[in-house]
């Protein structure tokens, strides 16, 4: 194996230190709870993941359309989503590293258009720079992409997969489905991790997902209130807390300071935007992680605040019941199919991506909505057409752009942001004074 | 000569949305479905008294009406089909059933649910997983389309029509398999071409005429020698490839298919379906779900990997030509996974990526031609 210690590749290191120093940064802000604690998690998941590593702990990856609480129902497992480097790469560390993982699978024969963060998982396997798995085990959602990188990552490593079908719909019969394959997934688990599936710890690591969920829940209705409380950019980051987070203590800290920062800058009537917000939109499909200083700008330069996006989004009907194993493995299937950001909306039909977005425009007073849409996600960019429809009927102005969530070569961000002030200057501005 | 009949009456029935037997059906007063993908079998169509018919984008000049909803990094497959639909130029349809095949298919089918609207609108969630752990899924959706079909069309599908299906389109099968052992000869009695014109036009056209058409072509085949100015054996892989006039830009440069292993090619046809006893629902699923698998389906490179090695061998082909359509992800991850693999079996593998209604450009024959001469051919 390639990595014996967080101190030995270079990528990694970058990584360490980047979340150390915003930890520095953000440490004496009181106001930045949330982001300390993510920023924490973060931390705390690459000393983990190298702790394992040095203490010979399996380490099983998983993609991010699979939420981790099954393979956290072994003791001693760490579980590793695959795209974890460049995400962290493009959030706490430096989005060159995120670049040269994209390039290095393109020059291995991975076509362009796949989706860079699935290239960048492949780069990342392609240099070693994760730790050898036992297994790894997967959803086939959210996309086409997904499931490309999934099938090369486990051509490259000959590692063991199982994949978890996730069908088109989201009914009980799908969930019965899905949660009759976990159970199956266990031998799976137990055969190559060496160890025995422990329905207690399972309990243990499902109540621990509920309670981060109750706190999302709150959170997002704390994120309705006007003005938004809290700045743009820590929105987005509830669909990294899951798909790293899912099922532990880290989990819940995080959301519970996200809930915290929000519900005490609503009582001491702070606003996110510094002077007074004056424009909310929602913005949909994917969000711009290789430079979160965006939203920032947004905020200074626009007076606009991004309430909720599609991946902040929690949809509330889903806790996992813990009377028994069945009722546990139907929940984490619920969960699944009906709350995971991204799984919930992109998998199946149109409608309830389109729903979504409809409701939370409504749910947020939104005065438009931001379509960013990220060049791989052929599924929403497939149905941009039938999306703009229902947006125009719905009364509600749509910006839309193309650009790539983790590649600033694609759209730079000095084009995104003409994109977003002309659409406010032209459109939200006149209609917001007509009143 | 019987040959070319044939060929001329099947190229001028795959080169626009409708042909002259499926208006024949038509005018008989019969119905047609169509669909895109052979996860959905044809045989329950079939057993319903209905046409099926596979969904293309022959005939579509521009697919600006597809790109009024989907984005340009849709692929070009879908959009012109959903173009021909929008246009109304598939109205001839009186239903079709769609599948999350793909992520550009799974919005093709919002878009003929939400714009295009057909009589009858069937959707399979097929499981992604050729396992036997959710094979029972997929044949219960094949039982609830086959209830929805019988409500709509007022039918019943009933064992001895599905028996009767079966056997139909096992003759197209049986037909197929002995075109394609004829293509084993060193000097096969027709191209790569002609076939995939042959497999195409299977897809089109109601399958008794079509059985029929192929019985004197078989014939004729038999005692043919042709194809003998040749400088490779290839075989074409990939995904959709409904275009023969593409392949034909590749034979040009002397590389000659001898199977077809893409969408519309052997691939859709597959092998015999077993006779019974049991019940035939669940023979044609078993059929259609544990068939060659295609991209879109995982935990089954392995298997996919063999087919091709076994017929390289079979058909003594030299190398292997990938194509796949740009921004297709499926093909995207399995053409660069059996790039490597191919590396390491050492066979000679070009992959191209191309748009639907292009023919193969000066820049693909350019790279036909090294690849034959990086082979020594």
């Amino acid at each position: 194996m390639a990595i014996l210690g967080k101190e030995r590749q270079e990528d990694w290191e970058v990584v360490y230190e980047g979340v150390n120093g915003l930890m520095e940064l953000y440490t004496e802000d009181p106001d930045s709870k949330g982001m300390n604690a993510i920023l924490k998690g973060f931390g705390k998941f690459t000393e983990d993941l190298f702790g394992a590593v040095d203490a010979g702990r399996p380490v099983v990856w998983h993609n991010c359309g699979c939420s981790p609480e099954l393979i956290k129902g072994l003791e001693g497992v760490q579980s590793m989503p695959i795209e974890v480097l460049p995400v962290l790469q493009d959030l706490v560390g430096d989005v060159n590293y995120t670049m040269a993982l994209i390039d290095e699978a393109e020059a291995h024969g991975l076509a362009p258009e796949v989706c860079s963060i699935d290239k960048a998982a492949v780069g990342s396997a392609l240099k070693n720079l994760y730790p050898a798995p036992v297994a790894m085990l997967c959803h086939n959602t959210p996309c086409d992409s997904q499931i490309a990188a999934i099938k090369t990552v486990a051509e490259l490593t000959r590692k063991p997969v199982r994949m978890m079908d996730v069908p088109y719909l989201y009914g009980d019969r799908e969930v019965r489905y899905l949660a009759a394959q976990m159970r199956e997934a266990i031998p799976f688990l137990e055969e190559h991790i060496g160890k025995r599936f422990d329905w207690d710890r399972f309990k243990a690591v499902c109540e621990e997902s509920n309670r981060t969920a109750e706190y999302l829940r709150d959170w997002n209705e704390l994120r309705r209130h006007m003005p938004c409380p809290q700045v743009s950019k820590i929105v987005a980051l509830v669909t990294a807390l899951l798909v790293a987070f899912s099922g532990e203590a880290e989990g819940t800290a995080i959301a519970r300071a996200f809930r915290d920062e929000a519900k005490e800058r609503i009582e001491r009537g702070e606003s996110a935007v510094e002077g007074g917000e004056t424009y909310r939109a929602v913005w949909y499909q994917d969000p711009v992680w290789w430079d979160l200083q965006f939203y920032d700008w947004m905020e200074s330069e626009l007076k606009l605040v991004i309430p909720m996006d599609l991946f902040g989004y929690y949809s509330p009907e889903t806790l996992i019941d813990t009377s028994t194993p069945e009722s546990m493995l139907e929940g984490l299937a619920a969960k699944s199919l009906r709350a995971m950001p991204m799984s919930r909306q992109f998998k199946g039909p149109i409608d309830n991506f389109v729903d979504d977005y409809i409701r939370l425009c409504d749910d947020y007073q939104a005065d438009f909505g931001i379509f960013a849409g990220h060049v791989a996600c052929k599924h929403g960019l497939g149905g941009i057409g039938l999306f703009r429809e229902a947006s125009r009927e719905a009364g509600i102005p749509l910006l839309y752009f193309e650009f790539d969530m983790f590649d600033p070569r694609v759209t730079p961000v000095e084009s995104i942001q003409a994109e977003i002030s002309h659409f406010v200057d032209d459109v939200v501005k006149p209609r917001k004074e007509a009143g | 000569m019987v040959k070319d009949h044939v060929l001329n009456e099947m190229r001028t029935a795959i080169g626009q949305p409708r042909n002259t037997y499926l208006d024949e059906w038509v005018n008989s007063g019969g119905k047609i479905m169509g669909y895109y993908c052979s996860y959905i079998p044809e045989e329950i169509f079939t057993a319903a008294g209905l046409m099926p018919y596979r969904l293309r984008g022959a005939g579509s000049e521009d697919s600006s009406d597809g790109d009024a909803y989907m984005s340009a990094r849709v692929c070009t497959f879908v959009r012109h089909t959903v173009s021909l639909a929008l246009r109304g130029e598939l109205d001839f349809l009186d239903g079709v059933v769609l599948a999350q095949n793909c992520d550009h298919i799974r919005r093709a089918g919002d878009l003929f649910r939400k714009k295009v609207r057909p009589s009858f609108y069937g959707f399979l969630s097929i499981p992604r997983i050729p396992k036997e752990r959710v094979y029972g899924w997929y044949l219960e959706e094949l039982k609830r389309l086959k209830a929805e079909i019988e409500a709509h069309y007022s039918v019943q599908i009933t064992d001895q029509k599905m028996e009767e299906a079966i056997a139909l389109h096992n003759n197209t099968r049986q037909r197929i398999q002995e075109l394609y052992d004829l293509r084993k000869r060193d000097a096969p009695p027709l191209t790569g071409e002609e076939a995939l014109t042959i497999t195409v036009a299977g897809h089109v056209m109601p399958r008794e005429r079509f059985n029929s058409l192929m019985d004197g072509l078989l014939l004729e085949l038999k005692d043919a020698r042709v194809s003998e100015g040749y400088r490779a054996r290839v075989i074409l892989a990939g995904g959709v490839m409904d275009d023969p006039r593409y392949l034909k830009g590749i034979e040009d440069q002397g590389a000659l298919s001898v199977a077809e292993m893409v969408c519309f090619g052997q691939r859709s046809f597959g092998k015999v379906i077993e006779s019974g006893p049991g019940d035939p629902l669940e023979r044609i699923a078993r059929h259609c779900f544990f068939n060659v698998p295609c991209a879109r389906m995982v935990e089954c490179f392995d298997e996919q990997v063999s087919e091709l090695l076994n017929t390289m061998n079979e058909y003594r082909a030299d190398g292997v030509i990938f194509q796949r359509m740009k921004f297709c992800d499926p093909w995207a991850g399995d053409g660069h996974n059996l790039y490597w693999r191919l590396k390491e079996a050492r066979v000679p593998f070009l992959s191209l990526e191309r748009e639907y209604q292009v023919a193969a450009s000066g820049q693909v024959r350019t790279r036909v031609q090294a690849f034959l001469e990086q082979m020594g051919k």
